[in-house]
């Protein structure tokens, strides 16, 4: 569907904000890594009896879990779609 | 030596050190079942494993946004295992070894004169601001 779009109409100094099929395989192994990440510092968390350690876990946790919307954000297609058309070239 | 406290981590035994040893003192666990040390270590050496993860998935990454993103995710992920190797080193359960100084001395005059190898020669002296790598601009 985007090869229309974006075949020859003007030259790209970089790649367009498109997800790659290798794109959307590495964000969905990375998704399950961090599912499980947080799942697992919750879970030691619980396992500790010094506070600090469990405190650290917890805030590991919360971490992973922060990673995991990040990365679920990229999969969100309905968001990037309107960008597409208005792509200007380089964007932080 | 007492063998029953330096299980469990993955640090290798270094033996030809005459500094003193960095190290607290050990926080007490108990020994048989999964412990808070253990807790630590587990968590620790998934953090380590996440960044070689996020590490390929940065540098292979399509677009600008998605790279910038993982690459943010790796900083946090280092910085976690950074903050639980922290955590285990107050706690006593790691320990360093210092290189002796003559050591250090060797190899700094080694490399020093290799320096003269490097193509650019008009260098500033080291961590003086100025010469940085700029990246590409459109």
């Amino acid at each position: 569907m985007y090869r229309g779009s974006y075949t020859q109409q003007y030259r790209m100094n970089q790649p367009p904000r498109v997800l790659s099929t290798k794109d959307c395989a590495y964000l969905t192994d990375a998704l399950s890594w961090e599912l499980l990440a947080a799942k697992k510092a919750y879970s030691l968390a619980s396992q500790c009896s010094d506070q600090q350690i469990k405190h650290q876990l917890e805030q590991i946790s919360q971490l992973h879990q922060t990673h995991y919307d990040i990365l679920l954000n990229q999969l969100n297609t309905t968001e990037h779609d309107h960008e597409h058309s208005g792509y200007q070239g380089y964007r932080q | 030596m007492d063998y029953t406290r330096s299980y469990g981590s993955y640090q290798q035994r270094y033996t030809g050190s005459s500094g003193p040893t960095i190290k607290n003192p050990s926080t007490q666990v108990q020994q048989s079942q999964f412990n808070d040390r253990d807790c630590l270590n587990d968590m620790l050496a998934t953090e380590k494993w996440l960044t070689d993860g996020f590490n390929v998935f940065a540098r292979e990454a399509s677009h600008q946004s998605l790279h910038n993103d993982v690459m943010h995710i790796l900083n946090e992920t280092h910085q976690a295992a950074r903050d639980l190797f922290n955590l285990m080193f107050e706690k006593g359960w790691y320990s360093l070894h210092p290189e002796q100084p003559g050591q250090i001395a060797k190899e700094h005059q080694k490399f020093q004169s290799y320096e003269s190898q490097l193509p650019q020669q008009q260098r500033n002296t080291p961590y003086e601001t100025g010469v940085m790598y700029q990246p590409r601009q459109f």
